[in-house]
């Protein structure tokens, strides 16, 4: 009575060969951009090392979103992502490489960050009160630890999910959950002290204990973002279609237009409470990005990023669209960058919005090259994890 | 027994949720319309397999959502701008963010009413009886039974052929159910 779903499935054979031509244009393009951001630190270096820490930050909370995809579900042993795991597995395991892509901002630190400046220590008392914290070595001391536990993360998942897909052997998927359970521990604590020592700490004077959250909820939805168009992507491009169907992408959907919300409530809840109790050193974060036409930047978060997605996304249906999802997640993704841009640049250009092409040149650089490095990766594997125990039940989905 | 013409419908039993499902899209394929399953819990799919069109639930929500949000700042509007205009530290009368809030908990609390009473209405509820529980097995739905019943309202419906349809898609029991207490 029943078809035998899995027998007519390419689910041993399914890879994605041609991912090495993608790579192959994506890879220079990215390297390209990259080496001209990185030239200029001989005209503007202060706008470079700004516009770096923007693509830094970008880029670092699309990866730092994928991997805790891929430890919520193995932590909930999701059978419905199991098809698509490989997607957000492969992203997060280019955290490795990223403390290469930190090195720069250590050569800037001065220029980002006023707590090291010696005149400003000398001269304030509040940051001197925080110099226990915020002082040389042990910002080095932390992002150290951030990315070994990251890069150990995304190495570990990625390599036993590999491994997995070769022997078979059912261990290692309890390893996995085993691995995920700290791992999400560990993961809340170095993203929320990162984007403290990252962005906050770029204003000595200001805290807010949301930052983390805020930076997790746009990390997590521009994740959610990426995993979208390149799911889709892939299903235009190959067999991948007959794996994965609607019910698949209508919970990516549902996930991604949760987690907008999500980001609403967050970034709506930190400025709500700072503009209520309207603390100077607290407002005064809010007021440089506010100033003269940052506004509408502001503006443009609110109704872009939230507004916009969520009347798109509502309906049932909607959720499952492919063309308007790929739409949205390209939208999301554009719009982490460029609340990256809002919350770091207004520190150099107060009251206007100011564009460098080192900005652009840094979004395009660190994309292209997290997709060439992401499809070079995934050619040599098999599109999903072919041996996981929870495959035939996520093939099953409905 | 009484007549064919009182029967509100004949009730199936299936063994398990899988075989239920099955039966369930047998019967939509068979062009059945008026039927209903009865399980102990919901059977993820069944509403694909039944055929059944999109719930319009989400629309009355959606438009309960909406008066929750006009009413929530038209309240705090009125309120706080016109009726008892109050400075609180130093802030404008038209204080929307201060105004999200109370916004979003009444678009809440609407959607919330628009789903509890608009399943209530969508169910026809509260019914007091309802001629299926003249079966003698339908209790079971809710502790270890799974159930079809096609309804004599049913276009398609002819007793005989009706019992004769379900035993061949591998109904364990039928049963008809009359309209009337019998």
């Amino acid at each position: 009575m029943k078809p035998d779903i899995e027998s007519n499935l390419p689910t041993e054979s399914l890879s994605f060969p041609e991912g090495r031509q993608l790579a192959r244009i994506f890879l220079p393009a990215g390297m390209i951009a990259l080496i001209l951001t990185l030239s200029g630190i001989f005209f503007n270096a202060e706008r470079f090392f700004y516009s770096w820490l923007t693509g830094f930050t970008f880029i670092a909370s699309i990866l730092l979103g994928a991997l805790f995809f891929v430890m919520v579900q193995h932590v909930t042993r999701s059978s419905w992502s199991v098809v698509l795991r490989r997607i957000p597995e492969t992203i997060s395991y280019q955290l490795i490489l990223l403390p290469v892509f930190f090195i720069p901002i250590l050569f800037g630190m001065e220029y980002l960050y006023e707590w090291i400046r010696p005149e400003r220590i000398a001269t304030d008392e509040l940051t001197q009160h925080k110099l226990p914290y915020l002082n040389f070595p042990f910002f080095i001391l932390r992002n150290i630890l951030y990315f070994i536990v990251w890069g150990f993360l995304g190495y570990k998942l990625y390599k036993n999910s590999i491994a997995l897909d070769h022997s078979g052997d059912l261990s290692l998927d309890k390893k996995q959950r085993v691995l995920s359970a700290p791992g999400i521990l560990l993961f809340a604590l170095t993203v929320a002290f990162a984007s403290f020592d990252w962005m906050m700490s770029m204003d000595s004077h200001w805290f807010s204990t949301m930052f983390g959250v805020y930076y997790f909820s746009m990390s997590f939805q521009a994740a959610l973002a990426l995993i979208v168009i390149i799911t889709l992507f892939l299903i235009k491009k190959t067999a991948f279609s007959k794996i994965i169907n609607q019910a698949h992408i209508h919970d990516l959907g549902a996930l991604l237009f949760g987690f907008t919300v999500f980001y609403a409530y967050i970034a709506f809840s930190q400025f709500l409470l700072i503009y209520y109790a309207n603390i100077p050193e607290e407002t005064l974060w809010y007021y440089y990005r506010f100033e003269g036409s940052w506004i509408y930047l502001a503006y443009l978060f609110l109704i872009g990023r939230f507004v916009l997605p969520f009347i798109l996304l509502l309906n049932k249906r909607a959720k499952s669209n492919h063309a308007l999802l790929t739409g949205v997640s390209i939208w999301i993704l554009f719009l982490n960058f460029l609340e990256m841009f809002w919350i770091i640049i207004p520190i150099l250009h107060k009251g206007a919005i100011s564009v460098h092409w080192l900005d652009v040149a840094s979004f395009v650089g660190f994309l292209c090259l997290s997709i060439g490095f992401f499809f070079y990766l995934l050619a040599q594997n098999s599109l999903i994890p072919k041996k996981d125990p929870l495959l035939a039940e996520s093939l099953k989905k409905h | 027994m009484t007549p064919s013409s009182n029967t509100y419908g004949i009730l199936a039993e299936f063994k398990n949720p899988a075989d239920l499902m099955d039966a369930a899209a047998s019967v939509r394929d068979a062009g059945y319309t008026r039927f209903d399953v009865f399980s102990p819990f919901p059977i993820h799919g069944m509403d694909d397999a039944m055929g059944l069109k999109p719930s319009k639930l989400g629309w009355i929500v959606l438009i309960h959502g909406i008066i929750g949000l006009l009413g929530g700042i038209a309240l705090q509007v009125w309120s706080m701008d016109i009726a008892y205009p109050v400075h609180i530290s130093g802030k404008p009368y038209l204080n929307f963010p201060a105004f999200v809030p109370v916004t979003f908990a009444l678009v809440i609390l609407l959607s919330a009413f628009g789903t509890f009473f608009g399943l209530f209405f969508l169910s026809k509820l509260p019914k007091l009886h309802h001629p299926i529980f003249h079966s003698n097995h339908i209790e079971r739905a809710t502790d270890d039974g799974f159930f079809l019943c096609i309804e004599s309202k049913d276009p398609l419906w002819d007793k005989n052929k009706t019992i004769d349809f379900l035993t061949s898609i591998g109904a364990s029991t039928i049963e008809q159910i009359p309209e009337e207490s019998p």
